[in-house]
């Protein structure tokens, strides 16, 4: 019994000397040969309606992270945490509340939605965490500070799909209708403002908020099949929506059923395979536009990156948006990590996020999306003119094949 | 006010082109709520008890109605005859899911309650929590992405009023819708099983008295109640393909439409399901989409407010 005994407290006593021997920050383990671990989170949505950008990005980060971690001189190890905050913003704080108690969470890749990203960024900027989005595009956000993003903004964007329809495809009229999300409304109201700068444009605008197709949408469907009645009876020559592919499922097949013939488009929201499983019947998403910020040398992983993507996610890269941008980011934080890392063992966690965060701000990367270097406000450094690509739907499956403008 | 003229006539002139458009997508939207509200009403009707639960029957009805098409229809595309017993096909697997669904809530979540004399507000949490426990299964089993219904037949136009067109697919939830509830108000009426659903609805002390199987009743409400959200929410994915989260909306309209109708009421259901279908649709015209709820719920309150009771009032007991 007393041997027992002894046993349990030796044991009891071990744990508790283990435990002691773990630094409070977590930024080295016991031995001296081992290599300090830094976390990278990922916050996005990967589960949900839009939960294939979040699995696009979470590849691009993880074989950027994988790359490096095969490096046998890199002097650190590098380790993901998802935050999945199915691209809500009334999610997404709670996401970031957790992702900054991390006690070795240097910086996080994302978030990937606007309306996420917006939520969330009190809780970041609070704690000094960079957040390097991959996709994050509506306007507002560039604040600067702690926030950087791989892609230009939906003014940008919002003006290369307004111009598209207006010079290139020549609409006189254009009917905008958004979802009322932070995101949807941004770029709607950017395409608006275009329009209207053009002479002799006829600009109707209108909101039809997330339905229960979208998560946490819980408007009516039935608005779909009433505004097409309307959009119908003004015939404009265009209609853009600004919003997800999970509620452009369901404008497309309301335009179809009232007969619309008119030009309809939408965003990278709806840049989505969800689109094309969800639009009923597919045929009515046939001949529709989409646009994505991902244009010219900033387009998807290429080469032996995209075949050890495919390997990794299963996804297909030509239609993985955004994944060579989170792999860029990914990159840039390890890049930064190097060259802190004299200092980062003396550094409590706030100051090596804030490092990184200046080292952004100072130094320009060649990235596999180009030349990356930021403006004071987070954005990209250039005017992003031939960075978006404008696809239109021919089949049943996202379309890849597009024009830069 | 001359601006309010002015924006109210210069809407209802162009509303004046779009009417037939409108009503024709409000009824079609009007029916579907018509039919869930059913399932609403005859549940009050015989437990004064509202089962939040039935979002959940409307999706499992709309799930099994896409598997069952899913794996019967493959990749051809029906045509004609076969178009129609897909579509019959298809009302059975979600009428008959909605119903297994239905009668397994009665045993499980109210029936235990039932007799055990549990007070009300235990009911609605059992509703709430039952709810909540298929939603989130759903979500794991079928996973929260939307997928869209393989078509059992090829929409278009059938014909046109007044230069609206009417798809397929409208016509299908109309005939069907029709066939259904007229099916049912004459099951209620005028039959053995309808007389004890309505004597349970009236006093269910003097109906067992009377020797009407108090649970076989109830059983036979919540079956029947079940298969037509079963099959609405098969209608329903047709259009807007089937999601784990697709019961929520069209089920909260479908209460409100129960309630605008006179809760309890079979025909206030179907009456009260086709206005706010109709007066949510014509609300677009007028003001924007975003609204649309808006107006759908300060119409409910303004009915209520002079007939608090609903539109017609009654109870299922009373109805027929």
């Amino acid at each position: 019994m007393k041997n027992r005994l002894n046993k349990t407290v030796a044991a009891l006593a071990t744990g508790a000397l283990l435990l002691v021997a773990v630094p409070v920050a977590g930024f080295a383990s016991a031995g001296a040969a081992t290599k300090p671990v830094y976390v990278i989170g990922y916050e996005g949505p990967l589960t949900g309606s839009a939960n294939q950008y979040g699995l696009n990005e979470l590849g691009g980060l993880q074989l950027a992270v994988n790359q490096w971690n095969a490096i046998s001189t890199l002097p650190f190890t590098l380790d993901i945490k998802q935050f999945d905050d199915q691209g809500s913003g009334s999610l997404s704080p709670a996401q970031a509340a957790a992702a900054v108690a991390v006690p070795n969470l240097v910086a996080v890749v994302g978030p990937a939605f606007s309306g996420a990203t917006h939520a969330a960024q009190p809780a970041y900027l609070a704690a000094s965490m960079p957040i390097i989005t991959p996709s994050a595009t509506a306007v507002g956000l560039a604040t600067g500070g702690n926030f950087f993003r791989m892609v230009y903004g939906d003014d940008v964007q919002g003006n290369a799909d307004a111009n598209f329809l207006i010079n290139v495809k020549k609409a006189k009229s254009i009917t905008v209708i958004n979802d009322g999300t932070f995101y949807g409304a941004g770029i709607g109201q950017v395409v608006s403002d275009f329009a209207k700068k053009v002479k002799g444009e006829t600009v109707k605008l209108a909101t039809l908020p997330q339905t229960s197709s979208c998560s946490g949408g819980i408007a009516s469907v039935a608005q779909f099949a009433a505004t097409a009645t309307v959009i119908k009876h003004n015939n404009p020559a265009a209609v853009f929506y600004g919003g997800y592919a999970c509620d452009f499922a369901n404008l497309l097949p309301a335009l179809a059923k009232v007969g619309y013939k008119g030009l309809v488009m939408s965003a990278d929201g709806s840049y989505d395979a969800a689109l094309m499983t969800q639009t009923t019947p597919i045929s009515a998403a046939k001949g529709a536009y989409l646009s994505a910020a991902n244009c010219g040398s900033s387009s998807n992983l290429t080469g032996a990156d995209a075949a050890a993507y495919q390997a990794l996610t299963g996804i297909a890269p030509a239609s993985a948006l955004y994944d060579a941008q989170a792999y860029d980011a990914g990159n840039i934080v390890v890049q930064a990590l190097k060259s802190l890392s004299a200092s980062l063992a003396t550094n409590t966690i706030t100051q090596t996020r804030s490092a990184i965060v200046s080292y952004l701000h100072a130094n320009s990367f060649e990235g596999v999306t180009g030349k990356i270097a930021f403006q004071a406000n987070g954005n990209l450094v250039g005017s992003g003119k031939g960075n978006i690509a404008i696809y239109q739907i021919t089949g049943k499956d996202l379309p890849t094949k597009h024009a830069c403008y | 006010m001359s601006g309010f003229f002015h924006y109210f006539s210069s809407h209802a002139s162009s509303f004046r082109g779009e009417f037939w458009g409108l009503l024709v997508g409000g009824l079609g939207s009007g029916i579907i709520y018509a039919m869930v509200a059913i399932g609403y009403t005859m549940v009050y009707g015989v437990l004064r008890l509202i089962n939040f639960a039935h979002s959940e029957i409307f999706m499992v009805g709309g799930f099994a109605g896409f598997f069952v098409l899913k794996y019967t229809i493959g990749s051809s595309t029906p045509t004609g005859f076969s178009s129609v017993l897909l579509i019959i096909l298809g009302i059975l697997a979600g009428g008959t899911a909605g119903s297994l669904i239905a009668v397994l809530l009665e045993r499980v979540a109210y029936r235990p309650l039932r007799k055990r004399g549990a007070p009300k507000i235990a009911y609605l949490i059992s509703a709430i929590g039952a709810s909540y426990f298929l939603l989130n299964l759903a979500a794991k089993e079928f996973g929260r992405i939307g997928q869209s219904m393989v078509q059992p037949y090829t929409d278009h136009p059938v014909f046109t009023i007044f230069g609206a067109p009417v798809q397929m697919y409208t016509l299908i939830i109309f005939i069907v819708a029709a066939i259904m509830l007229v099916g049912l108000d004459r099951l209620v009426s005028a039959t053995k099983l309808g007389r004890g659903i309505r004597a349970v609805a009236q006093d269910s002390e003097t109906a067992s008295l009377m020797g009407v199987n108090i649970d076989k009743t109830i059983a036979v409400t919540f079956i029947l109640g079940g298969f037509l959200g079963g099959v609405a929410g098969f209608l329903y994915a047709m259009n807007v393909g089937v999601l784990y989260s697709m019961g929520f909306t069209p089920a909260l309209k479908a209460f409100t439409a129960a309630v605008l109708g006179g809760i309890g009421n079979l025909r206030g259901a179907v009456l009260g399901g086709v206005i706010l279908g109709v007066v949510e649709s014509f609300s677009v015209a007028f003001v924007d989409p975003a609204y649309i709820d808006v107006v759908a719920f300060a119409i409910l309150i303004l009915v209520l407010m002079f007939r608090p009771t609903g539109i017609l009032g009654e109870q299922i007991g009373r109805a027929a």
